[in-house]
């Protein structure tokens, strides 16, 4: 396959795409040609871009510059109905479907065919049966897509993506499939490789969306590599191996850790903040604060157990969807499906909910990883986003505020988190900077009395500057004896921040790394390593 | 229906073992529209029951030919003149007409009118279990069951309209105020259309003004038909006022009232019944047969997906809220030509017997899911609530205590039987 493709005329080709989301510039100038017939992987780190680039060939994002050619002819950029009329179709998750409708009416929703006034439903199953039953045929259309496992709810959304237009004229040429085994069972995982194997014979061109290592291996033809948003490098897949895979997604920064910080600045503040704390193994003298044992979530979580001790900065490291919030959300008990045991200093609070995880004697605190949706008010003052958390036991007799206290709390933290704002008590959130919102999250639960933290992204989308700073007091506040679970996706942030990592992955622990093993490789090697992957149930279909 | 039907055994062929379908029954009885109707037969039996053990008693007129004569047995036999026997000593009432002789126990008769020559009967029929209060439950349904299958659509799409009441009362009184102008003599072929066109025009711009302005401006409809109900109520009061100096609006062509929406037929007046009937069946075949009804359901089930795949979200949705203020002005109508006239505090808080009957039958608040059928339904069994009330002779005032019980109850239920279906699907 790999040496036909080679010679064929590229159907595809995306040139000189850039592409930024406010300060973030998520692609730039990458140029990427896709062959009739193949399967081809875009593959990078979280943030690396390579979803951004999927959209921009569906249409589903407009790129800043570039363009994107199909057959020779140029595609209006951002447009979805010009993509789809071209033939390039996108699988994705976001798109979901209509779980009250049937399979049939899913499929056929954008042109649902017609005799006189009413609905041809003989029409409109024999249509979906056409493109469903070349997938799977064992899927009855009559059914409330809803009703369906995830896997046979994916097939579907790519049986649609196989639709012609009305006119029978414009069949698709490029499906884009973007992580497309996300939330399926290894099972449902396979079938769903076959059946892009399956398409690629008929002479699509799959652009295969994912960071699975062993997914590219299995059912790729060629894998293009992103990392920070620029081109890497397009390989054929036969013709390489993981490590060397994984070396282009990481770059220059894998290597030695003595020789990691070369030339990126932001490592450098780091570095210079941090010394050398994880270079010598810690040692643990004291009881762990906080122990979590047989932490399970029906399809989130699976016997996590760990152990976290005062003063000690334990990192969770492992790619989107490994279930690393999840663990968090458990923990602060947020999630209440999720049983298991989670000491406090000898306290139990699974399944207590949060009111317990945050009392007095308790001390958690969490912030999590979107201060938009689930962090900060936006519609209450400064000193309220800070005090949100222990207002009930600070307040005076029948839950009347004591302002002048609180102001004087309030004055403290800000001046302590050098946090700019223009008053204490007018001033909105959405006043300040983006770096200023994160240091107001993370001065709401840095209190004397939190003994555990949980931060989740701390630096997401703000400046180097004041992901300095973050660090600083993050360090800081370690050395007074506070815990701190980190998760971070910036491994250059996890691995300088941790005396230890834990590598998280389908919702387990896949391992422990400490001093020296603590390398971005190990980490990357051990969150796609799928041979302690807890095989899911399929859902009964 | 016979699609469905012709298309069943195809369906049975391309079955697959990964999916079974279970028996007839179990088919039948996973159908919304099936529960309600076992609970509507369940009432009726109950209500029959008691109504049977608790009969209605009444009189009725026996007919007597004026030129009969009428004689007051007592115990041997003996006549005697009206005023000369006590009501306790007569035995049986003698009726001679002609050579017809015709004997009455004492015990089967109410009273005889001298004056008149009447003879009444006591009449004990079942309280429930009887023409006039059978159709008096479907009537009273009627009215709002109408609204209720516009409301249906409103709420798959995950909206809501509060002001259905109001444009009821502000139509009725619009429509009033046309049908009063009209000639006392004015035939059905006048009448009829004046007022229909009427009600149904006002109903139809006020709804279409909810859905614009809900999908114009952005707003929640929420709020946009809330702000409508106040405003379209306060005109109600406000018109008749101002013009006529009265809170009442009648004095129509006969032609409208006993000719056509009161016309009796088997000693009942089935008009708005019909109506009912036919509206729900029309709701029905658009919302689960159309490439319209579909549409609903695919806003509802998912906005985002319904948008990608090329449904215009915004004009399918205004149509929606047209079609409820049409179906509002519709029943307004019929409400004029059954009752002689047009009141300002006709439909007050109708909205949520509407929106309780859509719920009742099947609605979700949350989108994607209702039936037409299922909300006429509903309309039924609050009817139903409403006379179980009446028969079982609890004060009115409870009524709304176990309106609303039945409501929370029927939700519950609706909501169970959901997740079971989820965690078996």
């Amino acid at each position: 396959m790999s040496s036909d493709v080679q010679q064929a005329q590229p159907v595809l080709i995306a040139d000189n795409i850039s592409k930024a989301f406010g300060i973030t510039q998520a692609l730039s100038n990458v140029s990427v040609s896709f062959l009739p017939g193949e399967v081809h992987a875009l593959m990078g780190e979280n943030g690396a871009g390579k979803s951004t680039l999927g959209k921009v060939i569906a249409g589903l994002h407009k790129q800043d510059t570039g363009t994107v050619t199909l057959e020779g002819r140029e595609l209006i950029p951002g447009s979805l109905d010009d993509a789809f009329a071209a033939g390039v179709r996108i699988v994705h998750q976001e798109l979901a479907q209509c779980p009250n409708l049937s399979v049939a009416e899913n499929l056929c929703l954008h042109d649902i065919p017609k005799k006189g006034f009413t609905v041809d439903f003989d029409e409109m199953r024999r249509r979906a049966e056409n493109l469903v039953h070349q997938l799977d045929p064992s899927i009855d259309v009559a059914r409330p897509l809803g009703e369906l496992s995830p896997g046979r709810r994916q097939i579907c959304q790519i049986a649609a993506s196989l639709d012609k237009d009305e006119h029978g004229n414009n069949a698709a040429k490029v499906i884009v499939f973007d992580e497309p085994t996300s939330s399926l069972s290894l099972t449902e995982a396979s079938t769903l490789m076959d059946i892009t194997r399956d398409l690629a014979a008929r002479g699509l061109t799959i652009i295969y969306v994912s960071h699975r290592m062993s997914e590219i291996f299995t059912c790729c033809d060629r894998v293009s590599v992103l990392r920070d948003g620029k081109f890497v490098a397009t390989n054929i897949v036969k013709e390489i191996d993981e490590p060397t895979l994984v070396e282009q997604m990481i770059g220059r920064r894998v290597s030695t850790p003595g020789a990691k910080h070369e030339s990126n600045p932001e490592e450098k503040a780091i570095e210079a903040l941090v010394g050398d704390a994880n270079s010598e193994e810690p040692e643990y003298d004291k009881d762990p604060i906080l122990v979590v044992r047989d932490l399970n979530s029906p399809g989130k979580l699976h016997s996590i157990a760990l152990d976290l001790y005062p003063g000690e900065i334990l990192g969770v490291g492992g790619l989107v969807g490994a279930g690393r919030s999840e663990l968090f959300d458990a923990i602060f008990g947020i999630d209440s499906r999720a049983s298991g045991s989670i000491l406090v200093e000898g306290v139990e609070i699974a399944g207590k909910g949060t009111k317990a995880a945050i009392d007095a004697g308790v001390g958690l605190g969490y912030v999590p990883e979107d201060r938009r949706n689930q962090g900060l008010f936006f519609n209450l003052g400064i000193d309220e986003n800070i005090l949100a958390p222990i207002m009930p036991d600070i307040c005076g007799g029948f839950g009347m505020r004591r302002l002048e206290d609180e102001l004087r709390r309030v004055q403290a933290r800000v001046d302590k988190f050098r946090i700019k704002t223009a008053t204490l008590r007018d001033t909105k959130p959405s006043e300040l900077s983006g770096g200023n919102q994160q240091k107001l999250l993370i001065a709401r639960w840095m209190s004397d009395r939190t003994k555990v933290l949980l931060l989740d992204e701390p630096t997401r989308g703000i400046d180097v500057g004041t992901k300095t700073e973050i660090y600083k007091l993050i360090n800081e506040a370690a050395d007074l004896g506070l815990a701190i679970l980190l998760v971070s996706s910036e491994m250059p942030e996890l691995l300088a921040l941790s005396d230890r990592i834990l590598v998280m992955g389908e919702g387990v622990i896949k391992g422990e790394l400490k001093g020296a093993e603590m390398t971005q490789t190990n980490i990357l090697t051990l969150a796609t390593d799928e041979s302690n992957t807890p095989t899911k149930t399929a859902a009964p279909a | 229906m016979s699609r469905t039907e012709s298309a069943e055994p195809n369906h049975a062929q391309s079955t697959t073992p990964s999916t079974p379908r279970g028996s007839f029954l179990s088919r039948l009885f996973s159908h919304q529209e099936s529960g309600l109707v076992i609970v509507i037969i369940l009432m009726m039996c109950v209500l029959t029951i008691y109504g049977h053990f608790n009969q209605s008693i009444g009189k009725r007129n026996l007919e007597i030919p004026n030129d009969a004569r009428i004689e007051l047995l007592d115990a041997q036999n003996n006549a005697h003149e009206v005023g000369t026997i006590a009501k306790r000593n007569i035995a049986q009432y003698r009726v001679t007409h002609g050579d017809d002789v015709r004997d009455y126990p004492a015990s089967t008769i109410d009273r005889f009118d001298a004056t008149t020559n009447t003879l009444y009967a006591i009449d004990k029929q079942n309280r429930f279990l009887k023409k006039s209060n059978i159709s008096l439950v479907l009537k009273d349904a009627s009215f709002f069951a109408i609204m209720a299958v516009g409301m249906t659509g409103v709420i798959i799409l995950a909206g809501i309209d509060l002001s259905v009441g109001s444009i009821y009362a502000f139509s009725a009184i619009v429509g009033a105020m046309a049908l009063s102008a009209l000639p006392e003599g004015a035939g059905w072929y006048i009448s009829l259309p004046v007022g229909m066109l009427t009600c149904m025009t006002v109903g139809t711009l006020c709804g279409l003004a909810n859905g614009s302005m809900s999908v114009g401006l952005g707003v929640h409809p929420f709020v946009i038909t809330l702000g409508m109900m106040a405003v379209l109520r306060g005109l109600t009061i406000v018109i008749p006022q101002q013009i006529f100096n009265t809170q009442s609006i009648g004095g129509f062509p006969d032609s409208i009232m006993t000719g056509t929406i009161k016309a009796e037929l088997f000693g009942v007046h089935p008009v708005p019944v019909f109506v009912m009937i036919f509206v729900a069946i029309v709701g029905w075949f658009v919302l689960s047969r159309t490439v319209f009804g579909r549409r609903i359901y695919a806003i509802g089930g998912n906005e985002t997906a319904a948008q990608y795949a090329g449904i215009p979200v915004g004009k399918v949705k205004i149509l929606v809220y047209t079609i409820t203020g049409t179906l509002c002005g519709l029943s307004a109508f019929l409400y004029l030509g059954y009752f002689g006239a047009g009141e300002t505090n006709a439909g007050n808080a109708y909205e949520l017997q509407v929106i309780a009957a859509t719920v009742i039958g099947g609605a979700s608040l949350m989108g994607g899911r209702g039936t037409a059928i299922g909300a006429v339904l509903g309309a039924i069994i609050i009817q139903l609530i409403n006379n179980a009330m009446v028969i079982f002779e609890i004060d009115q005032s409870y009524n709304q205590i176990v309106m609303g019980a039945a409501i929370i109850i029927a939700v519950v239920i609706d909501q169970t039987k959901q997740r079971v279906q989820a965690r078996r699907g």
